[in-house]
């Protein structure tokens, strides 16, 4: 049996590789991935960066050093041209016997505060002695845009290995191939993970591409790899419905990508609603996906957590697959 | 090699059945033709044997497999040939037969000696998707064939394949049948079964009217005579003469004998004639 879904698999990876949607789909990912390390600062661009002139005040930029890390220019317009540079880079420069910080205005207000505040710091002798404050962290060990938009890429790919499925069972429907698969030797089952093993592999391997791209290379993969085979399985029954349901790639796609509404309801909570409202979204197993993706790429999550979010998600799964199963099989008959 | 009694399968699961009644048996090694117009019911009997429509009544063996719970291993045993060609366009004629040779357990057969059974030598590495549509059709009748079936289901394989390649198709039927293949051929077209069949059996509205050999249905319901046109006195005589009556005979012999004979045509009945004889109607 496995060698026959081994066999349905590799047809369809090859049929894949001969269709321009699904390559699209493919690289897809690939591109926002770079993409979002394009908008984003590096994973491990998180402190100040500040630009100062070169000789003008040594003992400044010794200072400003345990704060910040320091780039040093001959002259103002070297400053200007680097802090025009995509990443969030300010300036200290002297006028008179005061000096002024020099932005791009796309920096976040928290770099700029903390230039002013360093700057000021020198101005009045406080060292780092002279500090009395308890060090408290908020968690945010990466950059939380870019890990916003890299766990969104990541359900985003998992859906879009349900619409390698459709795509498939499209590519059968036109080719009126199903009947003859149902005259082989090839169990429903077995025809089921065969077609199955696209949608599940493909966002397992494009996840791990996508870590690489993006920087998130020290998180637990066990934990983020579980994340994504059991968000796959909602999207793998939808592949299935929307293939059988639908006659054309088109209407297909248009079909899978309603499920970006609950995704994107999901998120919007997430991040921007108040924890008494959360509970309204407990429904939408992407909801318990984003959770468990945000802990992991913020190397906090703990396995029992993990399996918790994985099993609601499993379990909002089954529901769905107790209701498509039988249209499922009929479709396929 | 099939027995089916009692048959009968609703599509609305209610008492408008398609198939009423069906009763038949087909030994090992006969080519038996299921012959009936449109809509009257062969598909679904086909379907119903193959597995591919759930047996609602009746007891349908085959292949030695009770289809009431049908066992995958079965299919091992069964080869099938699609009226509409339904093979994999993005795959080449050889990627076509090497997906389905392992989707069988036992030997299967290699896909190039297929290829030139059914005339598609040379397209091997061919996308089907380029194929003509008589293509397409004899690489569905070739793949058909992939797991040396014992028992091989033909839905109309000659349909719009031209004459050369029809009667190269009719050979093939005929090799395998001789070497033990049994044959379920599945047509309207009266011909074909006429040239192959060693019974058929006539359906119509879901209900087998008939089940006998081509030959015998001749005999049955025939016309025992012959058209003779002669010259006689410088004139076309046409005349039509019993086969049987021994006067008649007489009279036959004897206007070979003394006249120029133009033309002389047996009134053999064709099964089609005797389709519509039998049933009252048309095949389409």
């Amino acid at each position: 049996m496995l060698k026959k879904i081994w066999a349905i698999f590799l047809r369809d990876l090859k049929v894949g590789s001969r269709d321009s949607l699904t390559l699209i789909i493919i690289i897809m990912p690939i591109l926002l991935g770079i993409g979002v390390n394009l908008l984003t600062p590096s994973i491990n661009d998180t402190t100040v960066n500040l630009a100062l002139l070169e000789g003008e005040n040594p003992a400044q930029a010794e200072y400003f050093a345990d704060f910040a890390k320091v780039e040093l220019f001959p002259n103002e317009e070297a400053i200007e041209t680097r802090v025009k540079k995509r990443d969030h880079i300010v300036g200290i420069l002297p006028d008179g016997d005061r000096y002024y910080i020099m932005s791009q205005g796309n920096e976040p207000e928290s770099v700029i505060e903390m230039a002013k505040l360093v700057n000021m710091y020198y101005a009045e002798g406080i060292n780092l002695e002279d500090a009395t404050a308890k060090l408290f962290e908020f968690g945010e060990t990466v950059p939380p845009l870019k890990k916003m938009l890299t766990n969104t890429l990541i359900i985003m790919i998992s859906i879009l290995g349900g619409m390698l499925i459709t795509f498939n069972i499209i590519e059968e429907k036109t080719d009126h191939t199903i009947s003859a698969m149902n005259v082989t030797t090839v169990s429903k089952n077995a025809y089921l993970l065969g077609k199955s093993l696209v949608g599940m592999l493909y966002p397992v391997f494009s996840t791990i591409v996508i870590l690489l791209i993006t920087g998130f290379r020290d998180v637990n993969l066990g934990q983020l790899i579980l994340m994504v085979i059991v968000s796959s399985f909602l999207s793998l029954l939808i592949g299935f419905i929307q293939g059988i349901n639908n006659d054309d790639v088109m209407s297909a796609a248009a079909s899978v990508k309603m499920l970006f509404l609950p995704v994107g309801a999901a998120i919007a909570a997430i991040e921007l609603l108040n924890q008494k409202w959360q509970i309204l979204f407990y429904w939408i197993p992407f909801y318990w996906t984003y959770k468990g993706n945000d802990a992991v790429l913020l190397n906090s999550a703990t396995w029992p957590q993990i399996l918790l979010y994985s099993g609601i998600v499993l379990a909002l799964g089954l529901i769905v697959y107790l209701y498509l199963s039988p249209k499922i099989r009929k479709g396929l008959a | 090699m099939i027995k089916v009694e009692g048959l009968y399968h609703s599509y609305s699961n209610d008492e408008n059945y398609a198939v009423k009644n069906a009763n038949f048996e087909i030994p090992k090694g006969e080519i038996f033709g299921f012959l009936g117009p449109s809509g009257a019911g062969k598909s679904t009997t086909q379907g119903i044997l193959t597995g591919l429509l759930q047996l609602q009544k009746g007891n349908v063996n085959v292949a030695g497999y009770d289809v009431k719970n049908i066992s995958q291993k079965m299919f091992n045993k069964i080869g099938m040939s699609f009226e509409q060609s339904n093979v994999y366009s993005k795959l080449t004629a050889k990627e076509n037969l090497d997906f389905y040779r392992k989707l069988f357990d036992g030997q299967t057969r290699e896909p190039a000696d297929l290829l030139k059974l059914v005339g598609l030598d040379g397209k091997e590495n061919v996308r089907a998707g380029e194929f003509s549509k008589g293509m397409k059709h004899r690489l569905t009748f070739a793949r058909s064939m992939i797991n040396n079936p014992e028992l091989w289901f033909l839905d109309e394989p000659t349909t719009g394949l031209d004459p050369a390649i029809a009667s190269e198709i009719k050979d093939i039927i005929r090799k395998e049948n001789n070497n033990g293949v049994t044959v379920f051929l599945t047509t309207h077209n009266m011909f074909i079964a006429d040239e192959l069949c060693n019974r058929v059996a006539f359906i119509v509205d879901g209900e087998i009217k008939l089940i006998d050999s081509p030959k015998n249905l001749k005999l049955q319901y025939g016309e025992q005579l012959v058209d003779v046109e002669f010259r006689k006195n410088g004139t076309v005589v046409k005349e039509t003469f019993s086969t049987i009556k021994e006067e008649e005979k007489q009279r036959l012999q004897k206007v070979i004998l003394d006249y120029e004979i133009q033309s002389m045509h047996t009134k053999e009945a064709t099964l089609e004639e005797i389709f519509i004889k039998v049933t009252g109607r048309g095949l389409v």
